[in-house]
């Protein structure tokens, strides 16, 4: 549904993205990670159509168009990161603006409405809103035309429990609807709940694409077993190391980084060596860690 | 089902014209240019020593002046606002299935009419008063300078889409380039003009002056108006020389007025043209 094809656009000579190819397919929900001024907005934004690569392309649809077509742009629907509106309209007067803009039937207005929760503002001027209340409105006016492809720059920046609440249940109805959902964020924890890939951005240039299995595989290989023992007895830290290569003996510690699954292993390899257990703690991998490791290597 | 008729043209057109008739600018506009007209056709009360308001082409003579000073600058101003919004706002609507094209002539239809409606409030309150007083005589060229006024809106409104629609996101720096336009139409390029005849001889003076005058729109508007109100009567030198270039009057009516419609389409389409091109 979305094609990037050695995209690539340069602002002032510099690229803010930087050859990007990643495909993102019918009903897939992905997400966009990276640092601030790593290229996803960029990226979002040539999804959109609002800009021209500077080479290569970005096709939307099945069959693929060129994003900046007004007909690839029937089939998007973008949220943009700091959405805003004419402050003299109302919510309402918004989102009936975009209804009839994209020819959607006039009862999505009221649902859309209903989405944005906007507690009685609806026909309120929009310079009373808050941020929260904004970023809802830009979500309502982001569904009305369910369109296949949803784009969406930080959707959930400014959004309460309530808001978080209805845009995780956007999401999931929008994959049981096999539409596609390519969103960025800063909070890891929309992500991993909702993304079935994640791609991540440093610098302008893709630096890692993993799918939720795949991710859970690094993650579960980043979790640590701290064993306190009463000291380490002879070839115990030689046989730990043949099923975890990382392992070693720190501050009177046995210290075995890797998966959970080699844990039983290697508390019997201990229990077999006679050494006394004083303490254990077992540390599982965490997407903000891995996430931090992935910025760090910066190409 | 009504969804057919609506063309995103006239959608965008009905949402500009609500959101510039909510603007506090074109709200002040309308209250300071019908006030301005108003103290025009009661100037002429004081004038005639308080025996009765003078006639439609007394009052539009003077109104004249007021329209080319404020129209143009009124409709920079607003037009550069407009064309210049937030990011997010520019984000959103631009990804729409809609043509930039059709957003932009759209805005531009829509400033149009409210500026037009803000002008009207202040020309049919001064037309009013003078009817009420001396009836309708030269209620035409009256007409007429409301035409040349609508005209001088349309002008600085695709102006101010050109000024500003190819960058969203300078908003300050398009306004102090719409002033630089303002001043250069309304001063600068008649004090050029001025300045280079007077080192001439008579003949290429005048034509330097009828070329400015048709170059210029603000001149044009100005001289189409007085035209149509006093005939050639009120002509000087370069509004002769414009009459004996293209035969009588009709005919320098017909260059002043391609010259307001190349004017208006002109900048609008290098607007759009700009416009297709700029990353949003």
């Amino acid at each position: 549904m979305i094609r990037f094809a050695d995209f690539t656009k340069t602002y002032a000579g510099r690229p803010a993205v930087d050859r990007l190819t990643l495909e993102i397919r019918r009903g897939e929900v992905v997400a966009l990670l990276g640092p601030n001024g790593s290229g996803k907005t960029t990226t979002l934004k040539a999804a959109a159509g609002l800009l021209k690569p500077s080479s290569g392309t970005v096709l939307i649809g099945e069959p693929g168009r060129l994003s900046t077509e007004p007909g690839a742009r029937a089939v998007v629907s973008f949220l943009p990161q700091r959405v805003a509106f004419p402050e003299s309209l109302t919510g309402r007067e918004v989102v009936e603006f975009y209804r009839r803009l994209r020819r959607v039937e006039p009862a999505r207005t009221e649902e859309a409405l209903r989405f944005a929760s906007l507690n009685g503002a609806g026909t309120q001027a929009i310079a009373t809103y808050s941020g929260g209340m904004m970023q809802r409105l830009g979500l309502a006016v982001a569904i009305l035309p369910r369109a296949p492809v949803l784009l969406l720059d930080e959707p959930t920046a400014a959004l309460d429990a309530d808001g978080l609440a209805a845009f995780y249940g956007l999401v999931e109805r929008r994959k049981q609807d096999d539409h596609t959902v390519f969103f960025t964020s800063h909070q890891l924890g929309d992500v991993e709940r909702l993304a079935d890939r994640f791609a991540v951005l440093v610098n302008g240039r893709l630096t890692a694409v993993l799918t939720g299995g795949e991710l859970a595989d690094r993650l579960a290989a980043r979790g640590v077993l701290k064993l306190g023992l009463d000291a380490c007895p002879a070839g115990l830290l030689d046989k730990v190391r043949r099923l975890a290569p990382q392992a070693s003996w720190v501050n009177d510690q046995l210290v075995v980084p890797g998966p959970a699954t080699v844990r039983p292993a290697v508390l019997e390899l201990v229990r077999q060596a006679g050494a006394g257990i004083r303490g254990l703690t077992a540390e599982e991998g965490r997407l903000d860690m891995f996430y931090r490791e992935l910025v760090q290597e910066r190409p | 089902m009504t969804l057919s008729r609506e063309s995103p043209l006239r959608l965008c057109a009905a949402q500009e014209l609500t959101i510039a008739i909510r603007s506090r600018w074109t709200q002040i506009f309308a209250a300071t240019f019908t006030v301005l007209a108003l103290a025009v056709a009661g100037s002429g009360y004081v004038l005639s020593g308080g025996s009765g308001v003078q006639d439609f082409a007394r009052i539009a003579t003077s109104l004249t002046q007021l329209v080319v000073l404020v129209i143009p600058m009124m409709a920079l101003l607003v037009g550069v606002t407009s064309f210049s919004p937030e990011r997010g706002a520019a984000e959103l609507l631009f990804s729409q299935p809609v043509s930039r094209a059709t957003v932009v002539a759209g805005k531009l239809l829509g400033l149009l009419q409210a500026l037009t409606a803000a002008q009207a409030l202040g020309f049919g309150a001064a037309g009013l008063v003078i009817f009420s007083q001396s009836g309708g005589d030269g209620i035409c060229g009256f007409l007429l300078l409301f035409a040349g006024s609508v005209m001088l809106t349309a002008i600085f409104l695709s102006i101010s889409a050109l000024i500003a629609g190819g960058d969203l996101r300078r908003r300050t720096r398009a306004l102090a380039l719409a002033v630089v336009v303002w001043f250069t139409a309304v001063v600068l390029v008649d004090v050029a003009a001025l300045g280079v005849a007077s080192l001439l001889r008579s003949g290429p003076a005048s034509r330097v002056l009828m070329v400015a005058t048709l170059v210029n729109p603000v001149d044009a508007v100005r001289t189409g108006a007085l035209l149509g109100i006093q005939g050639t009567a009120a002509f000087g030198a370069a509004s002769l020389a414009l009459l004996r270039f293209t035969h009588g009057a009709a005919g320098a009516g017909a260059a002043i007025l391609a010259s307001l419609l190349l004017w208006i389409l002109v900048p609008a389409a290098l607007a759009v043209w700009r416009m297709t091109r700029a990353d949003i």
